[in-house]
């Protein structure tokens, strides 16, 4: 980035390479949309290219990113809220313990009723996420999706390290009370 | 401590953002609550499955970024390559030049003018004694003539091994002083090998002339 700063256009180049699939998995994962989540992912590029001359390295690269996209994909929430559409929050594959396995490609002999059953399952999922209010979305998605710490989330947040706490267990509360028929332990 | 009160910090053990001292509590309490170990199981399973919602990158998306930046004028323009191959050839280029000088400076060299005055043999053998006999006579110089002489600009004194070597010099540069008697003509010409009494007479001599 301070290279960038300094007028190199392959510094930029390659800061895209690196983060630009980050940035695109959160801005998936908040708008829940894949042509939003395009457009999101763009905003934060220009908003990072926009910032370049002010940028002061007072924390990881990566924390300052967070910031700069969770205020895009804040903005973008927010238009679309006005203009009235729902932003459902997309979910694909299965969870390291299979208790969502979904629309990940498996073996060609999977149960046909299990697929449908992940399907069912991977659309409440959606609905429950998106549901989440968007302080909290933020703070579980940036440390259960991002691997943020909660001090990280804290700082991408701009709250205290109890707040973050506090955030992810009621973004979990919610979403077991929205799935508990589905989430066996 | 109760299930209510605890469940927040269950959910920071989860993430292993609890401290040694909470984490010791939590594990003291699912040992002896059934209900909150199945809570403890299905906040790792929420959690796990929000890492799955990847995505994918859409085609074209770099693109699209790097136009929108450079329409907006956020990105410095893009380095062209002869910039740099003119960075790259000034290695080159000074080479050629100074080896463009030297040559210009060496025909210069070559070019300067030769000293006016008596042209005598390359090398004066005479200086300042008596001439050697058999010296060459002094003919048009091929080289600029250049008598010895000391850092002073005197003619400097040759010793007698320096005039006999001076004057086989000469020789070497004009074979006919070599032979200048003819003792020459009356020898035999003998291939390696040939001796007086051999059978054969070598090929091509003289013998007996």
């Amino acid at each position: 980035m301070l290279l960038f700063r300094e007028g190199s256009r392959e510094a930029f180049e390659e800061l895209f390479t690196r983060h630009h699939r980050a940035v695109l998995r959160f801005a998936w994962r908040m708008t829940g949309d894949p042509s939003a989540a395009e457009e999101a992912a763009q905003e934060i590029f220009l908003r990072i290219a926009r910032a370049a001359p002010t940028y002061r390295p007072t924390a990881k690269f990566t924390t300052w990113m967070y910031t700069v996209a969770r205020r895009a994909t804040l903005n973008y929430l927010r238009d679309t809220k006005e203009d009235g559409e729902k932003v459902p929050i997309l979910s694909e594959g299965e969870g390291e313990d299979g208790v969502y396995p979904v629309q990940l490609p498996g073996p060609e002999d999977r149960n046909p009723e299990q697929v449908v059953w992940e399907a069912q399952l991977t659309e409440r999922f959606r609905t429950a996420l998106g549901e989440l209010p968007e302080g909290h979305r933020a703070a579980f998605v940036l440390n259960r999706g991002d691997g943020l710490s909660y001090e990280e989330v804290a700082q991408v947040l701009g709250v205290t390290v109890q707040a973050v706490k506090t955030r992810i267990f009621r973004a979990r509360e919610m979403l077991l009370s929205r799935l508990s028929k589905d989430v066996s332990a | 401590m109760n299930c209510r009160d605890i469940r927040e910090t269950i959910s920071a053990c989860v993430d292993g953002e609890a401290s040694p001292e909470e984490a010791a509590l939590v594990r003291g309490h699912l040992a002896s609550c059934g209900r909150c170990r199945v809570l403890e199981r299905q906040m790792r399973a929420v959690g796990a499955g929000v890492r799955q919602v990847r995505g994918s990158v859409p085609d074209g998306f770099r693109e699209a970024v790097f136009a929108r930046l450079d329409a907006e004028g956020a990105l410095p323009p893009r380095k062209k390559i002869f910039s740099v191959s003119w960075h790259w050839a000034a290695v080159p280029l000074a080479a050629a030049a100074a080896l463009g000088f030297f040559l210009l400076t060496s025909r210069e060299a070559v070019r300067a003018p030769v000293p006016q005055g008596p042209v005598t043999s390359r090398v004066e053998t005479s200086a300042p004694g008596a001439p050697v006999p058999g010296s060459r006579v002094p003919g048009p110089a091929v080289g600029p003539a250049v008598p010895p002489v000391s850092p002073r600009g005197n003619a400097v004194a040759l010793s007698t091994e320096d005039r006999e070597m001076l004057a086989l010099l000469d020789i070497l540069e004009d074979p006919a002083a070599f032979d200048a008697n003819g003792d020459a003509e009356g020898m035999d010409l003998l291939a390696p090998g040939d001796s007086a009494d051999s059978p054969n007479p070598p090929r091509g001599g003289r013998s007996g002339a």
